[in-house]
């Protein structure tokens, strides 16, 4: 019987194509856009959770609170502690560094070039892995040594030196007031998705190079961060947990409270990014979703209208044996299914867009099924809802007067 | 219709329905097997608002099984709303109509269709078929609400319109067929079911004499094949078919006798 009232209401619906297909578009457009927004919502959301993951979710920067008002110079990190905490924390700590950096004008024969210098140990290969081009990375001895060596990236080889392969060229600049004569040890080239380079945006009339971390000490070896990476195979309780014990062991060390400490992680940072896009792409949706009850209240519109045109026939069936329920059903099933075809339309369409925004942007797309069960029990309740009135209305009819129409 | 007017059709229809209550305790209506249909102290009054208009005048009639009968009248006489009760669409007001030895007054507007389902075969003076459906679909269109299962359902239809002629234009849509041969699709919805009533109204209203005549021929052969048909006519030629003549008046019946020489198969070729 549903097949048959199915076959019915498409039967009715094929004689008015034009008329079912405008009524159609109202929930087409509704479903399409809720759904590619959210989707483009939740493709940025991967995007920046991937991005985050690139650049090492277990990272992390602990630092004497913004808020403090009395900093003494002991709430800044020497090297000595930096070992300490280290040696303390063993293998829950992957990587520790002061996260120095400094930004100076390099020289070589009659180029220059701004160069952002980041301080690094020997081991950030291991949390950030570059792809070496020419060359090597840091090494032990450059670290200890406090040599003057440096892996530039090659964009950067290219434009201060002409070439990329720059190994064993040098260049001078001047870094806290101290002139430098750099040795280019190495050169990498960074791999970055065009979105991740939008995201960081104008960097590329600046170079960006290694160098060890001993080089950037100034003043008097003492830092203001303390940069780490923790274990990756840490599950996030157990991150947070390390992240409580690290705090209270710097404050411990620092004759300070834990609460004077500002630890600023990744996995925060994700979160807060991740719950502002969610909420963001909640809202728009939410917004788009209005459109999708102007639709529904579309299918209510053609539906008394078919009603009233068809009084006859609903007459005719009335006097034939139809029940009540007979008629609801057919006008139901009807404007049920000009929304549940507007749906799958609205589905295909929307998913279409985000799929095709996405391999333009050269990003891999994300519809979540949930999006699309939601989208299409919502189009189906917005076609039972609306349907269910002028169904009624023809349900109700009295065949005496119904017949009588003409 | 005003609330005074509401509340005198409540007042009347609980008054009818307590009657009813109390006929069905003390004394059940005598029921004959070979009455189908059974009207007794029929009223229908219609609320116009400012008149009360009486359609039907405390009608008493017996129509038994098998019979051919017209029911005669101009328009205004209450002959439609005599075929509207008869066919189950409406309800009387006070009174009671048996069909089948069914009390209609006591039931819901759902049992009407069912009664007017499976009791109950309609023509109608303007066809009344669903103009998207083909001839074999609305000849089906019956069975499917009495849940008839499709391939059943189809070989009746094609049997039906093979018996009123139409075996060749089963698919043909109601605007390809002319006004005769759509009466007829209509006649073979009417038998989808095998209802033990035929009810035409003005069948022949809509058709030339030639068809006309076709059809009461059909009509003729189904009431020698048994079946009871009931038509409303205002044609004198169209009563001449039919065995018995009920002629009504104002809301009564003026007179109710048999034909006295009812038109056979060989008479109309003359005419």
């Amino acid at each position: 019987m549903l097949f048959e009232n199915m076959k019915m209401a498409f039967a009715a619906l094929r004689a008015n194509k034009m008329r079912s297909f405008l009524t159609m578009l109202g929930i087409i457009i509704g479903i399409g856009s809720v759904i590619s927004i959210v989707s483009i919502g939740d493709t940025m959301r991967s995007m920046f959770s991937s991005i985050y993951k690139d650049i090492g979710i277990t990272q992390s920067y602990l630092c004497i609170g913004y808020w403090i008002d009395d900093v003494r110079e002991s709430d800044y990190f020497t090297m000595d502690e930096l070992s300490r905490v280290k040696e303390v924390f063993g293998d829950e700590i992957s990587y520790i560094d002061s996260s120095a950096a400094a930004s100076a004008d390099a020289r070589a024969d009659r180029n220059r070039l701004k160069i952002n210098f980041t301080g690094i140990d020997y081991n950030y290969q291991n949390v950030q892995p570059v792809n070496i081009l020419y060359g090597r990375y840091l090494n032990k001895g450059d670290v200890a040594g406090r040599r003057q060596s440096a892996v530039l990236e090659a964009g950067s080889a290219r434009r201060l030196f002409g070439t990329e392969n720059a190994v064993g060229r040098t260049f001078r600049t001047e870094i806290y007031g101290n002139v430098h004569e750099f040795t280019v040890v190495g050169v990498y080239e960074k791999e970055m998705s065009a979105f991740q380079k939008l995201l960081m945006g104008g960097t590329d009339d600046e170079g960006e190079a290694f160098i060890p971390w001993t080089l950037l000490t100034w003043p008097n070896d003492s830092f203001y961060y303390c940069h780490l990476f923790a274990n990756e195979t840490m599950s996030t309780d157990e991150l947070n947990a390390f992240y409580d014990e690290l705090v209270s062991y710097v404050a411990r060390m620092k004759n300070r409270e834990k609460e004077d400490f500002y630890l600023q992680t990744a996995l925060g940072e994700m979160d807060q990014v991740d719950s502002i896009m969610a909420g963001l792409s909640m809202a728009v949706g939410g917004i788009a979703a209005i459109s999708l009850i102007v639709g529904g209240i579309g299918i209510m519109n053609i539906m008394l209208v078919s009603v009233t045109e068809r009084t006859r026939e609903i007459g005719i069936r009335k006097a034939l044996g139809a029940r009540t329920r007979d008629v609801l059903i057919q006008f139901l099933t009807e404007s049920a299914i000009l929304s549940a075809c507007g749906g799958i339309i609205g589905i295909l369409l929307g998913g279409g867009i985000v799929f095709a925004a996405g391999a333009v942007m050269g990003v891999t797309a994300v519809v979540r099924p949930g999006v699309i069960l939601l989208a299409v029990s919502f189009s189906a309740v917005v076609g039972i809802f609306f349907g269910l009135y002028p169904a009624s209305k023809a349900a109700k009819s009295d065949p005496i007067i119904a017949l009588r129409y003409e | 219709m005003t609330e005074k007017g509401k509340l005198r059709q409540t007042v009347f229809a609980g008054a009818a329905g307590l009657k009813a209550l109390a006929v069905r305790k003390t004394e059940l209506p005598e029921y004959h097997t070979d009455e189908l249909i059974r009207i007794v102290n029929l009223c229908k009054v219609y609320d116009t608002g400012a008149v009360k208009v009486i359609g039907l005048n405390n009608i008493n009639l017996t129509i038994k099984r098998g019979e051919f009968v017209s029911i005669m009248g101009q328009s205004g006489s209450g002959k439609s709303t005599l075929m509207n009760i008869l066919g189950c669409l409406d309800r009387p007001v006070l009174g009671h109509y048996y069909l089948d030895g069914i009390d209609i007054a006591a039931l819901e507007p759902d049992q009407l269709s069912l009664i007017r389902n499976r009791k109950i075969g309609f023509v109608f003076q303007s066809f009344n078929l669903i103009s998207r459906m083909s001839a074999v679909k609305n000849v089906e269109l019956p069975m499917t609400y009495a849940r008839v299962a499709k391939k059943k359902r189809n070989e009746r239809a094609v049997e039906l319109l093979e018996r009123v002629g139409l075996g060749g234009r089963i698919h043909h849509m109601p605007n390809e067929m002319s006004g005769g041969q759509r009466q007829r699709v209509a006649i073979a919805r009417a038998l989808a079911n095998n209802p033990p009533l035929i009810l035409a109204d003005e069948p022949t209203g809509n058709l030339d004499t030639a068809s006309s005549f076709e059809i009461m021929e059909l009509f003729s052969a189904l009431h020698r094949d048994g079946a009871t048909v009931v038509v409303v006519t205002h044609e004198e030629n169209i009563a001449a078919f039919t065995d018995r003549i009920i002629r009504f008046q104002d809301g009564k019946i003026i007179s109710d006798m048999k034909n006295p020489g009812p038109v056979s198969e060989g008479k109309t070729k003359n005419i």
